[in-house]
């Protein structure tokens, strides 16, 4: 029997999400929609630095888009392997427990567990949450 | 279930009332409490208690002029406040405020929140790179690592209690937790003995998720200027205040439904709304408490209190309580 779309598991889930959605997004671009009819058009003083970026009144010196520090791409790195995983930690803990596994599931979920906080172990051993001040050689 | 046009309307406008009323008013009860706290009078002048400031802050918020910075990325500088706002609102449709008082029930309501929680880093990203103000890609940076770092520890004790619970589903998880405040997953039980720590541990997170004092690294007004929200003026920055604000309701309803019993009364009378919004707004007041009394902490600190203390406790947690569900 081919499925309808009334009988989609998830179709009120899926049409509440929606119309939440549009609602949070109603409720944000409301405010900014105002904004726009009542704001005042122009400004009367230092009219060619209105858009200058704040730098607590000196002009900006150089770029702002500019590398910055790797450590906190290497936290996004270790997040990313840990993130992901974690995600599959919720569909086990669902099931966990079921008569049918008898000891199986525990032993898997510390089989997983382990493997995951080897990321950690090995993002510790590697100096990833040392701080320290790095010197470089063009400088 | 039946599903009206109607009901959907109902629910949506109930949600923004109630996300928009707390924002304006948890406001000015910051300002307040801050001032009590400080031993200064605080917003008093406005109607009594000052009461009327919220809405005239909002009328001056909105009569302001909007500007973009001049080389700026337009699109990603307009869209920021608005992925900061709208998923605040979005997080309202599987929360249960008492048996009979939710828009609508998922069975994968856990998941669900957290999904639209974790777009706020992405708002927060968004703002501090497309300003194109140095204090704010510097506190986008710090900010999104810290968000980044502190939703793993969460999901990990938002695990462990769908382990002992085992249901993802926010009014089922309330109401296996019914009957007496002995029943509420703060309390050790023979499956979890950790569960204070857990509830600790989860409590700081969502400090560091909503990015308040202690770990508002993201504005760090003695180092930042404003952080990620320099640049904003107008209804920009007003949305991502009215934002933090209604995501510190999302992060004390979700404390409440996983680890204080939801709508449950200590004493297992008249359980109902009153006694979930009782909770969650103790815990709004714990964390105004908590960010008027603590200095900022520092970045590195910060993330590392993540990573070297509170995720490997909570990954412990998780396998004693995985054990533990065996024996027991």
């Amino acid at each position: 029997m081919e499925l309808q779309f009334t009988d989609f598991l998830y179709r009120d889930n899926v049409l509440w999400i929606a119309a939440f959605t549009l609602g949070g997004l109603a409720f944000a671009l409301g405010p900014i929609a105002i904004v726009y009819l009542l704001m005042p058009r122009g400004t009367r003083q230092f009219e060619n630095r209105n858009k200058q970026f704040i730098e607590c009144g000196m002009p900006p010196i150089g770029d702002s888009w500019v590398r910055y520090g790797v450590v906190f791409f290497l936290y996004a790195l270790i997040f990313l392997a840990f993130d992901v995983d974690v995600l599959f930690l919720f569909p086990v803990a669902l099931a966990y427990n079921n008569e049918m596994f008898a000891y199986r599931d525990f032993v898997e979920v510390v089989i997983f567990v382990g493997i995951l906080s080897l990321a950690i172990v090995y993002a510790w051993i590697k100096g990833v949450f040392k701080w320290e001040r790095k010197t470089y050689l063009h400088q | 279930m039946s599903l009206t046009l109607l009901n959907v309307i109902v629910a949506v406008v109930i949600a923004i009332a109630f996300a928009a009323a707390n924002a304006a008013y948890l406001v000015w009860a910051e300002r307040r409490g801050a001032a009590r706290i400080q031993r200064r009078p605080g917003p008093n002048i406005n109607g009594p208690f000052g009461l009327l400031q919220p809405p005239l802050d909002g009328i001056k918020l909105m009569t302001k002029q909007l500007m973009i910075p001049g080389g700026a990325d337009k699109i990603l500088f307009m869209v920021a406040p608005v992925l900061a706002m709208a998923p605040a609102i979005m997080s309202f449709v599987t929360i249960p405020f008492s048996e009979g008082i939710a828009a609508h029930n998922m069975e994968l309501g856990v998941l669900v929140i957290f999904a639209f929680a974790s777009m706020g880093a992405m708002a927060i990203l968004f703002a501090g790179w497309g300003s194109r103000n140095k204090y704010s890609v510097m506190a986008s940076v710090r900010a999104v690592s810290q968000n980044v770092s502190y939703e793993i520890p969460m999901l990990i004790t938002a695990i462990t209690v769908v382990m002992t619970t085992g249901s993802m589903d926010l009014k089922m998880i309330s109401m296996a937790q019914s009957g007496g405040f002995w029943h509420w997953n703060i309390f050790p039980s023979l499956q979890s003995p950790l569960m204070p720590i857990s509830f600790i541990i989860f409590f700081i997170c969502s400090l560091a998720e909503t990015n308040r004092a202690p770990f508002d690294l993201g504005e760090a007004e003695s180092e930042l200027v404003a952080g990620f929200h320099t640049e904003y003026g107008s209804m920009g920055f007003g949305l991502f205040f009215m934002g933090e604000y209604a995501n510190i309701v999302i992060g004390a309803s979700l404390t409440t439904i996983l680890f204080l019993g939801g709508w449950d009364c200590p004493f297992g009378m008249f359980p109902g709304v009153w006694w979930f919004l009782l909770k969650i707004y103790l815990l709004i007041a714990t964390f105004i408490w908590i960010r008027w009394t603590f200095p900022r902490t520092t970045i590195y600190g910060l993330l590392n209190l993540s990573w070297k203390i509170l995720i490997p406790i909570s990954l412990f947690n998780l396998l004693l309580t995985a054990g533990l569900l065996k024996v027991f």
